[in-house]
């Protein structure tokens, strides 16, 4: 079953195309990468899921309702999650707060129910479990700004884990983090993955793509040039010239 | 100490209480949900007219309270939706804006004293004792709903929204929703500062609701610290005591406001609150800005 | 014959906001700071212009040193005040230029007292009669004055090192930077000019009625906030249609709102009314 249909998707930023005619499909229970050489269009691609972009045209659909008229929090409320590759923790409250109030998300999606409330205990044991998980709980009590950036990574991931998502869609969460690091988070993800939830993983971390993600969507210039099994994709004639002219143009 | 309270210690407690009240329940828009608003006397205003034109229909003050911060708390939602279609620069303005209008539409108003005032107003009927009772009543019963706000789901939400209402968006928050509520709360309880500003001195002039007013306001809640509630209480209580008790800082008493705005903003962004904590952070040896503004 | 001296008259009053107006536009598009104090250096101008050309007896030298003088406080105030706060949020420069403004003012009237002082010299009560048109000399050289800054502003903007730089920073800073343009400079610049545009617009104010007071920067400093949100914020054009558009509905509005609304009023009935049905402003992109 598909639980998210892209449907000829297109963006533009005044006059420049972000994203065009990009269709695509993700189904329930799916690991889905999503690659491409810098300024593909990727991260848009995501924005325009979540709702923080709006498609010049084209439709979002989610489980067979089209959302595209939908605003973000209405998409976050209905279990889509974002994690933003640079990152956004709320910086005047601790790490353990960020994740706690992500956690609330079934007390804050009405107002009257949210000034009715006060109790943070359930929401703050899961937040921890969902710190240590994401291995940064010896930073709970610490201000985002006090945190390394590999760290601040995986509090987005642990923020965005909090809302409970039916679809996690992750920008980059693995950049800035050393190779035990990404190996480790990634796993996390396979392991979320297997409990059922659904996810697009942006990654420049080809080696770690390979390794998880059995489908990938490949977008270059705003066009999605490839989608198949990862390791077709990343022989794929087509794709292997997108990212080395992008590597010729770069040097 | 009640059946001695002479004429001037009566109108001390209800002026001090008025500013209170004003002040926390800016704090709550401002403070708490991060909507910056230079038109905060327009709500307290309207509270003052309303009372006065409803005392005159015969309504006893008790019940005039609550009506007036309805029609305080109107204006505020009118303020508030406008508020949900502009950028954060643009509230600043438009509020500002709302303040003037309000200001400029009274003036031409004959039917609410235009330029003359509005003198009419009947007597509360508590006595002074009584009277004072109820303000005081009010500070605590409003201090305690702002504690309670700040606690609750409600509060948590307000401070995302502050932090970063984009973010806040993408966890599921309804951005609209929640500014809506500090709009509609906070300008209630600035209707209802009016409406005991209004029984308390039976005289209304449109410059009492100047944005001079609306900027003294600010000030307490910026020099308190923005969310702070003790810090917002201790700031109002010592800016209107201060020029009643310091004949030099009567006379200079707006420009210590501008002077104290900069000070604060320059060199503790915070106010009081974020002042203090940063001192007991550092003795305790904790890294800075731990909590920050928000203790 | 009324309804176009009311429009000349909304004319002259629309020039002054101009001038006003185009500095805070220009500074808000470098900095994302609302300068509020801008009117208290407006009137800064307006004193030193006085009280100079008084002293001198030539209202060409008091103008001069005016806006030199303003100018630099100009800088002198972005350093102090602006710069340290830029990392802050924005609400925060907000407030300081607002507690600025306030103690400005005050600062005026603690030393200069609450009165105004006026000029010595009385040639700017005379008319000028061209056909039937009669207007104030103080009425033609607010709107000599407008179009000679105007001008010399769109050539500064348009031809010069400082307004490409202005408009490489305002649309992208780290490009611009990239580039190699000094932005640090770039700030310095359009503060100066900023100030000195607030100069002469006080200097002229003082001569159209020929007195200068604590709190003349009142009603520019929250009309002009209200002039750069209707010309879309950081857009130069935009707020110099504004302020004429607004002048000229204010003139016609005090002979049909008058009864029910303050002037004053006037220009944030308009905003609040131009906001609902175009959030980004009458000339704002997007």
């Amino acid at each position: 079953m598909n639980v998210l249909t892209l449907e000829a998707i297109s963006v533009r930023f005044g006059g420049i195309a972000a994203l065009t005619s990009v269709g695509m499909t993700l189904k329930q229970g799916e690991l889905l990468g999503l690659i491409g050489p810098n300024g593909a269009g990727k991260t848009t691609l995501l924005r325009t899921v979540i709702g923080v972009v709006r498609p010049t045209q084209g439709r979002v659909v989610l489980r067979g309702d089209d959302v595209t008229p939908l605003s973000v929090d209405m998409r976050a409320r209905r279990g889509i999650a974002l994690t933003h590759q640079i990152v956004k923790p709320f910086r005047s409250m601790t790490v353990l707060d960020n994740v706690v109030f992500a956690a609330g998300h079934a007390k804050t999606g009405n107002v009257l129910r949210a000034l009715g409330t006060r109790s943070r205990s359930e929401e703050t044991q899961r937040a921890r479990q969902l710190l240590e998980l994401v291995g940064i709980d010896r930073y709970a009590d610490a201000n985002p700004n006090a945190l390394p950036l590999g760290a601040l990574k995986r509090l987005e991931v642990a923020r965005a884990l909090a809302t409970d998502p039916k679809i996690l869609l992750l920008d980059e969460p693995l950049a800035g983090l050393n190779h035990i690091e990404a190996e480790r988070l990634a796993d996390t993800f396979v392991r979320l993955n297997a409990d059922g939830v659904t996810m697009v993983l942006i990654e420049h971390n080809l080696g770690q793509v390979a390794r998880i993600c059995p489908r990938v969507v490949v977008l270059d210039n705003g066009k999605k040039i490839g989608e198949g099994a990862t390791r077709d994709m990343l022989s794929d004639p087509a794709v292997v010239a997108a990212y080395i002219g992008k590597e010729v143009a770069h040097a | 100490m009640l059946p001695t309270l002479g004429a001037y210690e009566v109108s001390l407690i209800v002026i001090v209480s008025v500013n209170v009240m004003l002040a926390l329940s800016l704090n709550i828009i401002t403070g708490l949900c991060g909507q910056v608003s230079l038109g905060h006397a327009a709500f307290f205003g309207v509270g003052a007219y309303a009372a006065a034109v409803l005392g005159n229909l015969g309504v006893p003050f008790l019940v005039v309270l609550p009506l007036a911060g309805l029609v305080g708390c109107l204006l505020g939602l009118l303020v508030g939706l406008a508020s949900l279609r502009v950028r954060a620069d643009f509230l600043a303005i438009t509020t500002m804006g709302v303040g003037f209008v309000f200001v400029g539409f009274v003036r031409k108003q004959n039917w609410l004293g235009a330029e003359m005032g509005l003198s009419n107003i009947p007597d509360h009927g508590l006595g002074d004792a009584g009277f004072v009772g109820v303000c005081l009543a009010l500070v605590v019963a409003i201090a305690l709903l702002s504690a309670y706000i700040k606690r609750s789901w409600l509060g948590f939400g307000f401070a995302t929204v502050a932090d970063d209402e984009d973010t806040s968006r993408t966890l599921g928050i309804d951005v609209a929703a929640y500014k809506l509520t500090a709009f509609v709360v906070g300008t209630f309880l600035a209707g209802v500062a009016g409406a005991t500003y209004a029984y308390f001195t039976r005289f209304l002039i449109p410059g009492a609701f100047g944005f001079g007013v609306s900027i003294s306001i600010l000030a307490m809640v910026i020099v308190g610290g923005v969310g702070s509630i003790w810090g917002v209480i201790v700031a109002a209580v010592a800016l209107t005591l201060l020029p009643e008790f310091i004949r030099v800082v009567n006379d200079y008493k707006i420009f210590i406001y501008g002077v104290l705005l900069v000070l604060t903003m320059r060199l503790s962004p915070g106010g009081l609150a974020g002042l203090v904590g940063q001192l007991s952070a550092s003795r305790a040896e904790m890294p800075p800005r731990s909590a920050g503004a928000q203790p | 014959m009324l309804y176009i001296e009311l429009a000349l008259q909304g004319l002259v009053n629309g020039s002054m906001y101009a001038i006003v107006a185009v500095g805070l536009t220009l500074i808000y598009g470098l900095l994302r700071v609302l300068h509020v104090a801008h009117a208290g250096l407006f009137t800064l101008g307006a004193y030193i212009t006085v009280l100079l050309t008084n002293a001198t007896g030539s209202l060409v030298a008091g103008t001069l040193i005016s806006m030199l003088v303003v100018g630099i406080v100009g800088m002198v105030v972005y350093r102090l005040l602006y710069e340290p706060l830029l990392a802050q949020p924005p609400y925060v420069a907000l407030i300081a230029s607002i507690g600025l403004f306030i103690a400005m003012e005050e600062g005026y009237r603690i030393i200069f007292g609450p009165y105004g002082n006026s000029f010595a010299s009385t040639w700017l009560t005379e008319r000028v009669t061209l056909g039937p048109f009669s207007m104030a000399a103080a009425d033609v050289a607010m709107l000599l004055g407008a179009i000679v800054l105007l001008i010399f502003l769109a050539v500064l903007m348009g031809r010069t090192r400082l307004g490409m730089a202005w408009r490489a920073t305002v649309t992208d800073p780290a490009m611009a930077r990239s580039f190699g343009v000094d932005t640090i400079k770039v700030r310095y610049g359009i503060f100066f000019v900023a100030s000195v545009f607030a100069a002469v617009a006080g200097s002229l104010v003082a001569v159209l009625n020929n007195l200068v007071e604590p709190t003349m920067g009142d009603v520019p400093s929250y009309k002009s906030l209200a002039i750069i949100v209707l010309g879309g914020l950081g857009n130069v054009t935009g707020t110099l249609l504004a302020s004429l558009l607004l002048g000229v509905i204010e003139a016609y509005g005090t002979i049909y709102t008058g009864a029910y609304l303050d002037r004053d009023a006037i220009a944030f009935v308009f905003l609040i009314a131009v906001l609902m049905i175009r959030p980004q402003g009458l000339f704002g992109a997007r």
